[in-house]
């Protein structure tokens, strides 16, 4: 006599049919998200160009960027007023800027002037004053750099290279 | 003659490998809006090229599911 109970006797489940039926809405279910997925690649190559900001950056101005002295930086927001940015004076005398936020996890880089290099505390990434380009560390693409004017009256925020 | 036990094992390995295309597709996506944000606009077109072939094999694939079920429905109704 059978272990089974009676239930199953009187209330059989077609488990064959069951997975036949299973697989093949899988099958469908899978095909529609490939179609989502072509369409989201699509979509991302007809509005690609416009999501990326460029070339409608404002000229700003960077109060206290002449008092810099060599070494040091100057925290301040371009080209909104939701983006850090970092101004920082290399040893040389030059001047040079970027994106404050870490092309890794978007955590808040730091300027380290006796290193010369921009130090993400996050996961220790760390980033060239000179050009911005990731030397240690998980990042691999270099931060944004603030194109900078300067002119006697001041120094000017013109636009974002990425 | 298609029975329901061909068309489980067939369905499930048209499913494996349509899965295996979608993570591509997946891949594909991630690195279009990668590209895109970056400003390497021309990888964008060959992946969503690449994509849209890989979704016509997928399509293929189902419309393969689709005709064998049919069969089947047909030769079982001894139509």
């Amino acid at each position: 006599m059978s272990d089974a109970p009676r239930w199953k006797g009187d209330f059989p489940v077609l488990w064959d049919e069951d997975h036949y039926v299973t697989r093949r809405e899988l099958a469908k279910f899978l095909t529609l998200g490939s179609g989502t997925l072509v369409a989201a690649t699509i979509g991302v190559a007809v509005v690609g160009d416009d999501i990326r900001p460029h070339g409608r950056f404002q000229r700003q101005r960077i109060d206290g960027a002449h008092a810099l002295t060599k070494g040091s930086s100057l925290l301040f927001r371009y080209p909104t007023g939701e983006d850090p940015c970092l101004l920082v004076r290399l040893d040389d005398g030059k001047l040079t800027a970027y994106s404050q936020v870490c092309t890794h996890l978007s955590c808040a880089v730091v300027h380290r002037p006796l290193a010369g290099e921009l130090f993400c505390p996050c996961h220790e990434g760390h980033f060239a004053c000179a050009d911005g380009r990731p030397t240690a560390g998980p990042p691999e693409r270099r931060l944004p750099r603030i194109v900078l004017e300067e002119t006697a009256g001041g120094v000017y925020a013109v636009g974002v290279e990425v | 003659m298609e029975t329901g036990k061909q068309g489980t094992t067939l369905f499930t390995g048209i499913c494996l490998l349509i899965a295996v295309l979608l993570i591509i597709q997946i891949w594909l996506l991630a690195a279009s809006l990668d590209a895109a944000l970056s400003g390497q606009a021309r990888v964008v077109v060959p992946a969503s090229i690449a994509s849209a072939v890989l979704f016509a094999v997928n399509a293929g694939l189902l419309w393969y599911v689709i005709d064998f079920d049919r069969r089947r429905r047909r030769m079982d109704t001894g139509a």
